[in-house]
């Protein structure tokens, strides 16, 4: 797991008080909302405040953001393709 | 016997919205179909531009009040403009209270506990109180957007019950950053402003507003129409979506008209929720479709008015009201290419419309749906219903002692029970991941339903969920706000903001029970449990399968908040929580315990040799009680003991008086706790066979609780 992806989904557990999950458990390419993890529209909403406020990356699109968070996997390279903070 | 229910007159209205303020200016702005949704102005955001919100722009009124009592009693007092009569009851659907001012305050980080007296959603009715010198009953109920429809609903059951001639119903609702910030969290704001049921809408606008119905069961000479049914039903899905396939919202409609004794058919026009969010005209698309072969005229005035939350119902109620008067149908502004997804088809141009029958939508967060019929006239409805006791049949209770054992087993042995019970404690026997996102209020009121109905032994859930809360999700509405001030207005939390609501608790009970049926959070202070007692008498049926339901009443201690906001409770001063919840059956049950609430009234003249009245004869109470549990909250110290005194000296008993606070501690709905000891008390024997036990609450109202063994 690169540094990025377990940064990302400490923040989520954090966020979403996923209490019983450890950054193992989360696994990148399964299904994010709806998945194993029971995250909702609401948590996705929670997730964007948390991309925008700690990446600086705006996800206000529908369409972008059911392909952003699909995957942990899509979500991490999104974030990683379009950080100002990661590209300085 | 069956004798005809009283008729639900519509003896006079007030309106103060985005419309403009009085019926003429609402009815002028309609039939111009000129949207009163601008960008906010008349309050100040950090984040630019300012979102596009109906306002209400040249509000009047004591200053020192926060906006939403002054949109409050602007509505109230023109409702009651050249009535002479002596109100019975008021009751008001909040969802924001005095949140605009404790904004202000917190901002200027004063920590001045006197200036915080306006927060509480039960202060608004009881400033309307204050201004119209009601002696009665003053109710307020909160549950998201369907407040304004449940208050009016509830005030029609008060009415045909016969328990009151006069009541003054409605709601109020002020912007404030909460709603503001809260909604646009969600991704629920239309940036462009409402469109209900266009093809492109992206959602709401915010509002505010008020308005009130003065509601009679004595034929005035002039009306406007009369109050013909209402119906409430919860989707017990979602804390802030609707059921995608509108199943609360049909079941809400079908029983309103039911209640009204008509068909889908008989319904001329409907007045939509219609909030323009993808979700919610959607599924209210659905129930109609799915209720009405071929739905009449409808449309939503969201698009002219915005969405003034707890207003909103009321505010439609008024309008709808207005349209019966004068035989016209507003237009659902917005929508210039209706949805085919939603296959409705909103009227686009106002018009005159023949009009005998209204009904009016309104749904809110927490699956709480609320729907009234209004005619142009009264209609015979049978019968009064009999006095069916409410039967205990299971209870809950959490102080700082611990669940029901421990707290009971603390006030048995005379132990204090008060404190802030540890989190992980109250949570201990919920799914973790069913309560990752609730705070500490929701997590107490899981809780206690959850053992309530373990107690009970019954597998079944109930149908119906009535709540009472003080000061509702403490937390939560802390946490968002200060996020909020902390990023300078840019990072709202959207689960604070859905866990903030009041009714939050409530729907997630109804959520994790399946409890599709009433669903009402009742709120006012230290009086809430009372109020929802209130709520249960009105709403729980007597009908098999649906006279099943919780009643509960819980209050958070926040370390911050609750020292600025509960009178009774100062900093320094230890923190005391907890609640109280059965599980109730409306059916006479030999061996349980029947609660029941024969007063509640304003703390006024003769409050007291009323209440007396309403328990009895003299010689009835000396016969039949056996112990008086005491509330008298800090803040009333001096007052409650001389009420008490008074009390005792009335009834002339001589029996053991527990001031059950002694052991509680201080918070608003202690008196939930007080029932379950009351019960504990008959149930273990301790309190002889045919001996009843009072909970009595003194304070600025008055109430009474009784708890008999049947």
């Amino acid at each position: 797991m690169d540094e990025l992806t377990a940064e990302i989904k400490t923040k989520l557990i954090e966020v979403l008080n996923l209490n019983d999950v450890t950054p193992e458990d989360i696994d990148e390419n399964a299904q994010l909302v709806g998945g194993e993890l029971g995250i909702d529209s609401i948590d996705v909403l929670e997730m964007v405040v948390m991309v925008e406020k700690e990446y600086e990356v705006v996800i206000n699109n529908k369409e972008i953001g059911e392909k952003v968070f699909s995957t942990l996997h899509n979500l991490v390279n999104y974030i990683r393709e379009n950080s100002p903070k990661l590209a300085s | 016997m069956n004798t005809a229910k009283p008729s639900v007159y519509i003896a006079g209205l007030g309106i103060v919205s985005p419309l403009g303020s009085g019926i003429e200016a609402t009815f002028s702005s309609l039939q111009a179909n000129q949207s009163g949704v601008s960008p906010l102005r008349v309050c100040p955001v950090k984040q630019q531009p300012p979102l596009p919100v109906g306002q209400v722009e040249d509000l009047r009124g004591d200053s020192t009040l926060p906006r939403g009592h002054r949109l409050a009693l602007t509505a109230a007092r023109q409702a009651m403009e050249g009535q002479a009569c002596a109100l019975d009851a008021i009751v008001v659907g909040s969802t924001t209270g005095g949140i605009a001012l404790t904004e202000e305050l917190l901002a200027e980080q004063n920590r001045d506990a006197a200036l915080y007296s306006h927060h509480g959603l039960g202060t608004v009715a009881e400033a309307i109180g204050e201004a119209l010198q009601c002696e009665g009953q003053l109710l307020s109920v909160s549950t998201a957007c369907s407040s304004g429809a449940v208050a009016i609903s509830m005030a029609s059951k008060m009415l045909e019950s016969g328990d009151a001639t006069w009541v003054l119903a409605g709601g109020a609702d002020s912007l404030c950053l909460l709603t503001y910030y809260g909604f646009h969290s969600l991704q629920l704001v239309d940036k462009d402003g409402s469109r209900p049921f266009d093809v492109t809408r992206e959602g709401m606008s915010v509002a505010e507003g008020a308005a009130f119905l003065l509601l009679t069961s004595e034929e005035p000479e002039e009306h406007y129409g009369v109050v013909l049914g209402s119906a409430l039903s919860c989707d017990a899905y979602h804390g802030a979506a609707p059921h995608p396939e509108g199943n609360g919202a049909h079941a809400a409609m079908a029983g309103a008209l039911a209640d009204a004794a008509l068909s889908a058919a008989d319904i001329d026009y409907i007045n939509l929720h219609g909030t323009g969010t993808p979700d919610n005209d959607l599924a209210e698309s659905k129930a109609i479709r799915r209720l009405f072969t071929s739905p009449p005229s409808l449309s939503s005035i969201k698009g002219l008015s915005g969405h003034g939350l707890a207003a909103s119902g009321a505010i439609e109620a008024v309008v709808a009201a207005i349209c019966l008067k004068r035989q016209f149908v507003p237009a659902n502004y917005g929508c210039l290419e209706a949805d085919p997804a939603c296959g409705l088809v909103p009227v686009t141009t106002p018009a005159q419309q023949q009009l005998e029958t209204i009904l009016s939508n309104s749904f809110g967060f927490g699956g709480n749906n609320g729907c009234l019929v209004l005619a142009g006239r009264a209609k015979e409805k049978d019968g009064h219903e009999e006095s069916v006791p409410l039967s205990i049949v299971g209870k809950a209770c959490l102080t700082g002692a611990g669940h029901t054992m421990d707290s009971m087993g603390a006030f048995f042995t005379l132990q204090p029970m008060a404190g802030r019970l540890d989190e992980a404690v109250i949570s201990k026997d919920l799914p973790a991941r069913s309560i990752r996102r609730m705070k500490r209020f929701s997590r107490m009121v899981l809780a206690l339903a959850q053992a309530a109905k373990a107690d009970s032994g019954i597998e079944q859930s109930p149908h119906a969920v009535f709540m009472g809360s003080g000061w509702g999700a403490l937390s939560e509405t802390w946490d968002f706000l200060e996020n909020l001030a902390a990023t300078d207005e840019q990072f709202p939390s959207p689960i604070d903001f859905v866990g903030s609501v009041h009714n939050s608790g409530a729907g997630q009970v109804a959520i994790a029970h399946g409890a599709t049926g009433p669903n009402i959070t009742s709120t006012g202070g230290d009086f809430s449990f009372e109020q929802a007692l209130q709520a249960t008498q009105l709403f729980l049926e007597n009908r098999t399968r649906y006279n099943t339901a919780f009643l509960m009443a819980a209050d958070e201690a926040h370390p911050q908040f609750t020292p600025l906001l509960d009178p009774s409770v100062r900093e320094g001063q230890e923190a005391a929580d907890g609640g109280g919840g059965f599980y109730l059956c409306r059916k006479p049950l030999p061996g349980k315990v029947a609660i029941a609430l024969p007063f509640f009234q304003v703390n006024a003249a003769a409050a007291l040799d009323n209440m007396v009245q309403a328990l009895g004869s003299k010689e009835h109470i000396a016969e039949n009680c056996a112990m008086v549990l005491a509330g008298i909250p800090a803040a009333y110290e001096e007052e409650g003991e001389q009420q008490l005194d008074r009390f005792m000296t009335l009834t002339g008993i001589d029996v053991p008086v527990i001031h059950y606070r002694k052991f509680t501690g201080e918070f608003a709905s202690a008196s939930a706790v007080a029932a379950v000891m009351g019960v504990q008390l008959l149930e273990s024997g301790e309190i002889p066979a045919g001996k009843q036990v009072y909970v009595v609450g003194f304070g600025n109202m008055l109430s009474a609780v009784t708890l008999a063994m049947q």
